[in-house]
């Protein structure tokens, strides 16, 4: 760390501040497009199919086809920007950066690692230290947030098919968002509070995914509704309303569109992670607080990766619900398992 | 008429089981993550995409591709221009003109044929096989390849010498290109 600080000649909390940006907005803006090749390729291996593996770097660098998000990046750009006629334009511009930005900010109060003393200062290993007063409620807010974006882009694009996936969007996020609320609720109660560091270290005493199996399941579920992703992807709906709310987009703009999926993605697995599966934890060890620091941050990444995958592979098996079913599962299932298992929860507690 | 018969069509009961969706979701991961592994664990070679470019599909052995005209070792071509597959051939795609090119013709009677020009029409050809067949001489031979594409029109109408020589494999005989010029010397002049 000190190193570090009389490397870039600041003083070690500003050289700190400085690598948590770099991580905290790093970690999905390469990991998202790492993400769309990783859906593809492994779309291809559940399909026994191959997927895309022909990109090469000065046409001899292979690796996998891993450079061919690059490609694609760099092909939007070179697509025409089109705007639809009677678009509302400045709506139409914005929507992007509206869907976009919500799901960057999501991993601002993540602990993505350990914290650590160093020079008699502590240092904590989250873009937002713990104490801001916003904690948890800052991903929850702004997740909420994300649906701006979609029904901005829909409700721009003068397109009838696009209000019919935003529409749909909105309502599925908002009959979700209940059912998470309330299962989040549970692991507050639990923990006592609501910052990210007092849950991952409430979480020495057993992982959430054991002490409240309901509410992971319910969370997961929601989380998936949130992220729009299949098996509850009604914003886009290809076999239905084309492409739903981004029917009208093109090149970078449908490009932005595109990685603020996979962003989104990464900040549900982000929050799935810190909230039900201990965080940078390593499993069955009971005093994890002088492990490396860097090993509980390649252990949350772990984790993270894992979780981002389980989102592709579902993606992959599972088909869309139909929207009455959807709305179903969101009200009369999903909500009154979540309310159910706050009431467990909190009759447990009573003795304590 | 016989009686209309009513069919009732029951919806399937769904048990509290399936509708619980759990279990069904568990058993359709399982499924797609065991195609996963199989298919990460499974060698380029041996998967079912053939790559094309880099890979080539290895045809069956009744195959009909690509017509070749056969030779003897000699050189000399087996044709005898009898013109059995051009009446044979169903889509009239194969043209032939044909040649007397020995001596022995005249001085001893024999009847030395052989095609001066044999083109095949690509464009026409339906690769039904009917003129491998005809032939009496098996001079006209229906390869595996399957790589018949051109630019133009005037590329795919091959005449003698691309059916004898425009292969990929070359059987190990020699090359002649359209610049070689044509076996003068009959074939049985040379056994002889």
């Amino acid at each position: 760390m000190d190193t570090l600080a009389h490397l870039l000649h600041l003083s070690p909390a500003t050289a700190w501040i400085v690598v948590k940006v770099l991580l905290a907005f790093g970690i999905p803006m390469a990991l998202g497009p790492i993400l769309t090749w990783g859906e593809r390729r492994g779309s291809a291996m559940i399909q026994d199919r191959i997927g895309p593996n022909r990109v090469a770097l000065f046409g001899k660098i292979r690796i996998m086809g891993l450079l061919q998000p690059l490609a694609d990046g760099l092909k939007f750009f070179f697509k025409e920007d089109l705007r639809p006629a009677g678009a509302n334009k400045v709506l139409f511009w914005l929507a992007p950066a509206l869907a976009f930005i919500p799901a960057m900010l999501g991993l601002a109060v993540i602990p993505l690692g350990r914290d650590f003393v160093s020079g008699g200062e502590t240092f904590h290993f989250s873009l937002l230290d713990p104490g801001n007063g916003m904690g948890m409620l800052l991903p929850m807010a702004v997740g909420a947030m994300a649906v701006y974006g979609v029904l901005v882009a829909a409700w721009s694009s003068n397109n009838k098919w696009s209000i019919l996936g935003g529409m749909r969007a909105s309502a599925q996020m908002v009959s979700y968002e209940i059912g998470l609320g309330l299962a989040v609720l549970a692991i507050f109660m639990a923990t006592g509070g609501y910052d990210p560091h007092q849950i991952v270290a409430e979480q020495a005493k057993g992982w959430f995914i054991w002490r409240q199996p309901l509410g992971f399941f319910v969370f997961f579920v929601c989380m998936f509704a949130e992220a729009n992703r299949l098996p509850f992807d009604f914003a886009e709906g290809e076999s239905e309303i084309v492409s739903g709310f981004h029917t009208e987009y093109g090149s970078m703009k449908f490009g932005l569109m595109g990685l603020t999926e996979y962003v989104h993605i990464i900040g549900a697995s982000a929050l799935i992670v810190t909230l039900y599966l201990g965080g940078w934890r390593l499993p069955m060890m009971a005093d994890q607080t002088q492990l490396p620091v860097l090993l509980t941050f390649a252990v949350f990444l772990a984790k993270l990766i894992a979780v981002s995958f389980v989102f592709i592979w579902v993606r992959w098996t599972l088909p869309r619900f139909r929207y009455d079913q959807l709305m179903n599962l969101g009200w009369k299932k999903l909500l009154p398992i979540s309310m159910a298992n706050l009431l467990v929860i909190a009759y447990l507690m009573k003795g304590r | 008429m016989a009686a209309a018969h009513k069919v009732v069509v029951k919806k399937a009961e769904l048990s509290w089981l399936d509708r619980l969706y759990v279990v069904s979701v568990a058993k359709g991961m399982g499924i797609t993550f065991a195609h996963f592994l199989k298919q990460i664990a499974t060698p380029t070679r041996k998967r079912y995409t053939i790559q094309y470019p880099d890979m080539k599909k290895e045809m069956p052995k009744g195959y009909r591709g690509l017509h070749e005209l056969k030779r003897f070792e000699d050189g000399a071509i087996k044709c005898v221009a009898c013109f059995m597959c051009q009446e044979a051939c169903p889509a009239r795609c194969i043209s032939i003109e044909a040649e007397e090119f020995s001596e022995l013709t005249y001085t001893q009677g024999f009847e030395e044929k052989r095609p001066a020009k044999f083109k095949i029409d690509m464009l026409r050809c339906i690769y039904c096989g009917m003129c491998e067949e005809a032939c009496p001489k098996d001079a006209i031979w229906l390869r595996n390849d399957y790589e018949l594409a051109a630019y133009d029109r005037l590329s795919m109408a091959f005449g003698k010498w691309d059916l004898i020589n425009t292969y990929a494999d070359q059987d190990g005989k020699a090359t002649l290109t359209a610049e070689t010029e044509s076996p003068t010397t009959p074939r049985r002049t040379v056994a002889l």
